[in-house]
Parts: C-alpha cells; structure tokens; sequence
C-alpha cells in the first residue's frame, strides 16, 4: 500500500497514466519473435488453401478443368463458383450495398480475380494443384479507364446488374455507373462562380495505391461439427462486424460463431473488408469439418485485395481579387473497380469526401462523386486515413497552393487569410460538419517560426536567380483537418450496424484490472494506451492493467480500428466505463470511511475525506472491499461495461511544412527537412504519438514519391511485386521533426481526437506542394504523383531545367 | 502490355538470298529462338509453339501463324501470330517485314522490321519490367539466326559461292536453310541465358552515344 507520505507527483508518475510516454507492452513479443499472427495458427488436421486466379481482366469463362488437379498427391477438393451456388456463396455482399463474386461466376472481373480454390493436405500440394487447374477463357474488351468506362458504347461490365436502374446509393445512369453523391449547396456555390473575381480550375488525379501491410492477409477457419460451432482466425480490423456478416451467410448463429484477431502485422484498410479467400477457407472448413489455413502472398495481397484512392478530381475554387476564398466546387470521377466494395458507413458513398473545405472559411461548396466500375480489383479502402479524407485534404491544399500562385500571394499568407478562426468554433462546414475545435494560426505561426520561413523563400529566390544551381528548391505547406471517429450512430453505420464501440472494465480483487474492447490493435499500441487511461481514471497501476481485444467471444461488440476512431470512439467508451467504476469505488470509500460521498475528493489513486490526508482509501482497498464485503446494498464485484455512441466526430488538425531540393541532372528529390505539427487533442502517450507520426509520414512519402498501380490496356497489373511496388524502407526515409499544440476535443470524455492517419493525411500534399513549388517560377501549378526520379525529371526537361 | 518495334537491321547478306529465307514461314520460325512450326495447316497458315521464360514467369504458347500478305515484288511479308498457354498468359503479334538493299553496299541488305506484340496475363504482369529489353535480345537473336540462315544459300546472283563451307554442295545448302545455324540457336526463350547479354547491352549503353 501507497505510504502517506509518497509525494502526489511520484504516486502520478507510478501510475503511468495518461501523458506518460511508457514503453509500449507489445514490443517485448514482437522483438523477440514471440507474436502470434494467423500464420503462427497450427491446428490439428489443419489443411491448405490456394486460390487459382483469373490471368485476365475480363473474359467469359468457358470451362474449368479440375481433373489434372485432382490428381496431385494431396489434393483433396477443387472448388468453383459452381460447387458454392448450392449454399448461394458464390456471391457475398459487399460493405457499399454491391455484391462481389467470391469465385468467378461464369466471368472475370479483374486480372488475378478468385476463379477456384484447392484444399490440400500441405501447402506445397496446394500450391501444384492451382498450377494445374486450367481454364478456359473467353476474352473480352477490357475497361481500363473509369471515363472510358461511362462511354454509352463501353462493354458491360457487370451482366449481373442488367436492368437495375438503381443501386444502393440511387439511380445508375450508365451500366457502368454505380452512383452520384453529392454534398454542399450546388446554387450558392454556382452564383459564389458566377460572381467571382478570381477563379482557378485544376484536374488532379489521386492515383490508385495500396495500403500494403507487412502482414498479407489470411485465416484459419475451423468448423468443429459435433458442437455446430465455428472458430475463425483471421486478419481482421473488425472482428465482430466479420461475425455478423459471416452468421448471416452462413446461417450459423453468432453465439456459435468466434472470430478472432490474433496479432496483426499492420492493416491500414487493407484488413477491413471480407474477401473471398476468408470466405472459401470458411465454406470448406464447414464440408470437410477440419481446420482450413489460407494466407495469401505479397502478389496476390497487392493484385486482389482491397486498393485505396484512384480518384480523378476536377477542382474550382472563386476567390475574390485579395485571396478571400468565396466557392468551392468538386467532382470526382471515383474508378471503384468491378464491384463496388468500398469500406465506409454505409449512407456514405464517398466516405467523408465532403470534409474538402478543409481548414478554411469557405461560404459556399458543393461536391459530387461518381462512382464507377471497371476492370480493376474492388476496394476503394481508406489507407491510413478517415475514409476518403486523404483524397478531400488533397484536393483543398492543392487548389489553394494555386490559387495563391494565380494571385502571386504567398502560401502561408493565403491560408491565414482562409483559415476558420479560433473563436469560429464549433465551427458549422459548408458540407454540415460541425467541426469541434481548433487553433489554426497558432499553429501555423509555430511551424513558419520553426522552420524560419522568411530564411527558406529568400534561399530559394537565389538559389532560382543563380541559371547554374545544380538543384532546385520547393517548399511545400499544407493546412490540413481531419474528420476522424466515425462515428455518431445516426449518421454511421457498417451494415445496418451504428458506429458506436465499447469497453468492458473488470477490477480483479486484489487491485489489478482487466479491459476489452470492442476494437483491434494493428501495432497502434493499444494494449498500452487504453491501459494509461484506465491508470487516470481509476489510480491503477497501467503496469497491472491488462487490454484484451479481437476475440468475439470474450469481447464486447465493436466495430472495429480504422478511420482512426479507436481512440476518439473506443478511448471514450474506456474512459466512461471507468467513471461508471469510479462512481460505485466511491459509494464503497464513503462505506469505508464512514462520511459521506460528498465529503470525499479523488486524488490520484484514491478517495480522501476532505482536508484530512491521513483519512484515504486508494483503489485497491476499495477493489478488496468490493469482493469481500460490499456495503449493504451494494452489489459485490467492481466491473463496467459502457458502449459510447459519439455525439459528433472529432476533427484533429496539423500543419505540416516540407523543404526539398531537386536534383537538375537526375530528378531525384531530397527531403530537406520535413516540419510536421499536429494537434490531436488530449495526449495520452506522446512516444506512441510521435511513433504513429513517424509511420504515417513514412506512407505518406511512399504515396507521394513512389507508389502506384499501373494497368496496361488489356487490364494487366503491372506494379504487384515489391520490386514495384514502393515501400520505403530505412534507407529511403527522411529525418522527421515532430511537433504539438493541444486543443482538447470539447466533446470527447477526455478530450482526445486520434492522430494516427493525420501524418498520413497531411504530408502527401505536403510533399506535392514541394515538389511543384520548385517549378513554381515557370509558371507550373500541378503535376500528379508519385513524384518519382524519373517523372520529376520528365518535368524538368519540359520546362528546360534539366541539367 | 503492348510493345511496338520499328527497327533496321542491317544483314550482311544480300536482298536475293534473305528473301528466300524470309518468305518461307517454317525458315522464318527455325530463325526465332525457342519457336517451332508443329503443322501446316494451309499454305498461308500454320500451328505452331514458342517456349519462353522472362523473369519468374515460363510459358509454352501453342498458336497459329498467318501469313497476310506475300509481296515477292516489293520484298514484303506480313504474318500475324495469336498463341496462348495454359498458365494463363496470352500473346499476339503483328509484324510487317521489308527487305532493302542496303544503301552503302548493294552486296548487303537491310531488314525493317514493324511489329506490334500484345502480351496478356502472367508474363506481362511479371515479366514487364524486362519485357522490352528481353524482347530486343531476342529479335537480336533472331536477325543473327536469319542472316545466317540467309549467307547459308548459295549466292544466285552474283554466281559465286556463299563464304560458307556447306555452300558448294547444293543438298548441304538446302538443310542448312532449313536448320540454319542449329548448334548456336538456344532452346527456348530464356531469361537467364538472357541475362549477360542484357547486362553487357546496359554497360554499352552508359558507355554508348545518348540522345
């Protein structure tokens, strides 16, 4: 027990609450080899699965040849589309209201689509028995480009759609067309353009990428056949959403049904949706009553599961002749490849595209998004981000960087003039966010005295000045806000089911405590985080507190980590389980204490009579009391389960500030200093914080400067290896400087707001306005990413100055 | 993926004896490393297999050859292939073939070669990264077999003898023309044994003029 003595600031910093940067607890398994990921998962029986895949992107299938196959050593089933039609599992539902084939149902869709899986007793026999499924195609024209696709003669995709004229987000224009959203008011953006001083238009193309996790996805279904039940391991960032979907196809009961989220080696998005390998493993473990291990490869896990981005944006702002920004209009061409499987709440097609006012005052705005199909793999996921505001954040900084170029203003100038005030907030967005807080400019004065802006322009007008420079230098700036913690429930849902997430909080006799959650870990640091809150809110140790997560049967239904709402929905719904504990911990210190419940005050770790320091009973008395005598009246046992239903969601911010210099003779850009500010609110670990900074700074990079998919015209994929496909390792990675202010969220229990996808969000526009502000003085005001070597170096040549 | 070529080779044989080769399918097909003709199915059309390997990816592609058009007076010849191969990778090729007398030597000749080729599946989704230095190395490889196939022949026109031992013996010349060069000519189309000359190309190139 606490001494009475013990200094108020040791006993705070013996629990490493909230604010301490304590070492995160997952590491110690991770760096010694020690975690448990789906293909660490070894059953008995356990058998393989492989998927054959479709070599092209469109085509009939004519045949499937199982016999050769059938014939491998091993070998024990091949199935098709045809042996799942009896349990009408050939088809799934998709998270957007679409349908996607889980095996190819008499066509293709997309290069490396899932056309027939083999069950064999290793992996290698598997492996030989797709080499020797043959199919035969039919090949058909392929649809390469999403405007192509609207064309009124293109090929029809999707025969399985013929004839409805409408789909889960309204009218279908086109076979091709999948659904027009809109936002905002269309005429008072119209008439802000029709009486505009200054107009600016740019057509900026977010191209297609891949969030790319370390870990590729897979699972290990097991169907146990004498209880009826199904255990299912499985990469998921949301396992009990999985369950739902998985008893409603199956028709096995959620009680029988467990789904768990082992460790997992990174999601991003990537991670979220159901994929047909989860879906063949399932269905086979249930005909052959024996454990069914898939894990897909890098190949496969590139080509066919869930892509981010490939919006193609036609941008406008109106601004008046001294920089007020007065209209904002959008459209978006979005290529959602052959089924629509985009992941975000379902009345949200386009996800929260409509946070494209960004961090500015803008009166009038509209956006509308069309979606569209075409021969390329489903997703439409958000990679590190909310969903769809890393395209929204792109589109807003870039035309604003143009617009200040059509102006000869300067970028930081413009976006101070722009930017919501202070005193604007709770700030209501043209679109009908109701943004929670912010502090705009102080930020923004922070960075520019950090980086000593005035110093950098004035480097930069020599370095133009001087024809002999062997490098070219930008600076890049971006102001950006994020929707994140989708979300309140009567705007989000998954499938029918609210945004909502939860926490149930069990204190175990002797002090120590349990949490599960609703949510999953994916090397975000849950397991430290959520226990520092609970450290705060209820005087326990975090050392001694233990976070459990992504088993269905242990933990209470969550929707799940992604779009950065773990802390601002799941870290609420921790904090208000523990007050629920806290409140009843009093009632039980008052019994203890003899006095009243208003006579006692909270300090630390423990209820005290007031102005009586020696009279106290810390959390762990309490806890013991709890179990071995309660007060008359008072249930034994001291646990809380509370699922938070946030009432709006919360809007972190940054401003982030890039130098690169250009090599004239080669292209190659070099990150000179990259200035990265956030505000997430209340900080809970900063070393965790500054961690997901670091790795979302990183992807972001990766986006920016290299990543993309490129299709040839026959629909191939030809960047699906990690010889092409851009990860950044070590050695490419720039230095990072990281940076805070804190405005708590007003809303959120503990004032927090998720920071995760912010470096993410915020930098690869950064890194665009760099990269193009040093081609600013030859009048460019955009080109597309990635910003690799040779693309840099193309526009160098164009505009003659390349070495 | 789509590659087009637009090439000269210059032959050091003259137009006569490299047309003789080049009208001829099963002479054409002996000339390109790794393909084989497998049946004739008219005069104008013919089944044949090509075997490759570029990067990770092999294929066998079994297909058809037509010829399209036969222009003995204007030394042109266009043929057009379409093959697949049961992993899943498909191919297809036009190609438009001019033979020239080579402006600096009336004894030589050069071929101009158009051709666009198509690849689908596997071997363009894998092998695209070397797809278009392979494919040099191997019409490389295929202008070498053909001019030697060619310098094979007796010399018609000038009346004098081919600088080629088989060349006197009228029945030697003929089965060199028809397995011209046989002991030099690789199997199969081969990444690996590609390798070391795409190698020794890219150090020329760093050497070589630039544009």
């Amino acid at each position: 027990m606490d001494t009475h003595d013990s200094s108020l600031a040791e006993r705070k910093a013996g629990l490493a609450g909230m604010g301490d940067s304590r070492l995160r607890k997952e590491d110690a398994r991770f760096i010694q080899g020690k975690g448990n990921y789906v293909d660490d998962i070894k059953m008995p029986g356990m058998v393989h699965m492989d998927i054959v895949r479709s070599p092209v992107a469109h085509a009939r299938i004519k045949k499937i040849h199982k016999e050769a196959a059938l014939k491998i050593p091993g070998v024990l089933a091949v199935l098709t589309a045809d042996d799942l039609k009896p349990f009408k599992l050939h088809w799934m539902p998709t998270l957007a209201g679409d349908v996607a084939a889980v095996l190819a149902d008499e066509k293709v869709h997309f290069q490396m689509q899932e056309v027939a899986v083999v069950i064999a007793t290793d992996r290698y026999a598997a492996a030989d028995g797709v080499e020797a499924v043959q199919v035969d195609y039919e090949e058909l024209p392929v649809v390469i480009d999403p405007f192509d696709a609207l064309k009124p003669n293109a090929p029809v995709l999707r025969e399985d759609l013929a004839g409805k004229t409408s789909g889960a987000h309204g009218a279908r224009e086109h076979h091709n067309h999948i659904f027009t959203w809109n936002a905002g008011d269309k005429e008072a953006a119209d008439a802000a353009f029709a009486k505009a001083e200054i107009k600016v238009r740019e057509n900026i193309l977010y191209p297609r990428v891949h969030p790319c996790p370390l870990e590729t996805c897979g699972c290990v279904a097991s169907f146990d056949k004498i209880k009826g039940e199904l255990t299912t391991y499985m990469t998921s960032q949301a396992p009990h959403v999985v369950r739902t979907v998985v008893s409603l196809l199956s028709g096995i009961a959620e009680s029988k049904i467990r789904i768990v989220s082992p460790d997992i080696g990174g999601g991003f998005g990537n991670k979220v949706g159901v994929y047909p390998g989860y879906v063949c493993a399932i269905a086979a473990s249930i005909v052959l009553g024996i454990p069914v291990k898939w894990v897909e490869d890098r190949i496969e896990n590139i080509s066919s599961t869930a892509f981010a981005r490939d919006y193609h944006m036609d941008g406008e702002l109106a601004a008046t002749k001294d920089g007020k920004i007065t209209g904002l209009r959008v459209n978006v061409v979005a290529d959602h490849g052959a089924f629509d499987a985009c992941a975000d709440p379902t009345k949200y097609p386009a996800g929260m595209f409509h946070i494209c006012s960004g961090s500015y005052d803008i009166p009038a705005a509209f956006c509308s998004v069309k979606g569209v199909y075409t021969n390329k793999a489903p997703g439409g996921v958000a990679y590190r981000c909310s969903f769809r505001v890393t395209e929204a954040v792109y589109i807003i900084e870039r035309l604003v960087d143009i617009l200040a170029q059509k102006l000869g203003m300067d970028k930081a100038e413009i976006r101070a003039k722009n930017f919501i005030k202070k005193e604007q907030f709770p700030y209501h967005s043209p679109f009908g966010f109701e943004y929670d807080s912010g502090d705009y400019h102080t930020a923004l004065n922070k960075v520019m005295a950090a980086m000593d802006y005035k110093a950098l322009r004035a480097e930069q007008a020599a370095k133009r000045a001087d024809p002999n420079s062997p490098s070219l230098m930008g600076i890049g700036l971006v102001s950006f806000t994020e929707v994140v913690g989708a979300g309140p429930s009567k705007m989000c849902d998954i499938l029918g089911v609210g945004m909502f997430d939860s926490c149930e909080i069990r204190i175990h006799p002797t002090g120590s405590a349990i949490a599960r959650m609703g949510t999953i870990t994916q090397g975000q640091g849950h397991q430290t985080t959520y226990a520092q809150i609970i450290a705060t809110e209820l005087g326990i140790p975090s050392e001694v507190i233990q976070v459990e997560e992504g088993d269905t049967s242990t933990a209470p239904y969550g929707l799940g980590t992604y779009g950065s709402r773990s802390t601002p929905v799941a870290g609420a719904a921790i904090a208000l389980a523990a007050r629920k504990i806290h409140a009843k911990a009093k009632k039980i210190a008052a019994h203890m204490l003899e006095v009243n419940e208003g006579d006692l005050d909270w300090e630390v770790d423990r209820f005290k009579v007031k102005g009586q320091d020696s009279k106290f009973k810390t959390m762990k008395d309490i806890a013991w009391q709890a179990y071995h005598q309660p007060p008359a009246g008072i249930e034994p046992g001291l646990e809380a389960v509370h699922y938070y239903d946030p009432p709006n969601f919360t809007y972190p911010f940054g401003i982030y500030m890039c130098v690169v210099d250009i090599d004239r003779g080669t292209g190659e850009t070099k990150i000179r200093r990259f200035y990265a500010l956030d505000d997430c609110g209340t900080r809970i670990n900063p070393m965790i914080i500054e961690g997901q900074i670091h790795g979302g700074l990183t992807e972001g990079y990766a986006v920016a400067m290299g990543q993309q998919m490129p299709f040839d015209a026959q629909g191939n994929l030809l960047g699906n290896t990690l010889m092409d496909y851009f990860l950044p390792t070590a050695v490419e990675t720039p230095h990072w400087e990281t940076d805070h202010t804190v405005t708590p969220s007003p809303h959120h229990p503990i004032g927090a707001k998720g920071v995760a996808e912010s470096p993410h969000v915020g930098s690869i526009p950064t890194f665009t306005s760099a990269v193009v502000d040093a081609f600013a003085h030859k009048g460019v005001t955009h080109f597309n990413m990635p910003h690799s070597s040779y693309r840099v170096w193309k526009e160098l040549k164009k505009h003659g100055l390349a070495l | 993926m789509e590659i087009k070529f637009d090439k000269l080779y210059p032959l050091n044989v003259d137009r006569a004896r490299a047309w003789q080769v080049m009208r001829d399918v099963r002479a054409v097909a002996s000339c390109m490393p790794g393909a084989e003709i497998t049946q004739e199915i008219s005069p104008t059309s013919y089944q044949g297999t090509v075997k490759a390997k570029v990067g990770p990816a092999l294929a066998q592609f079994a297909g058809i050859v037509d010829v399209i058009g036969l222009d003995d007076a204007n030394f042109t010849v266009s043929y057009r292939g379409k093959g697949s191969d049961k992993g899943g990778s498909s191919a297809a090729m036009e190609l438009k073939a001019v033979l020239m007398v080579a402006a600096d030597n009336p004894a030589h000749s050069v071929l101009k070669g158009e051709a666009t080729v198509t690849v689908n599946g596997k071997f363009a989704q894998f092998g695209a990264r070397i797809m278009v230095p392979v494919a040099e190395m191997i019409v490389g490889q295929f202008v070498d077999n053909f001019a030697a196939a060619a310098a094979a022949l007796p010399d018609v026109s000038a009346g004098k003898t081919a600088p080629n031992q088989a060349a006197t013996d009228p029945d030697q010349a003929a089965s060199a023309a028809k397995e011209p060069n046989k002991p030099n000519k690789p199997k199969e189309l081969n990444g690996l044994s590609l390798v070391w000359q795409l190698i020794k190309h890219w150090i020329a190139g760093l050497f070589g003029t630039r544009r």
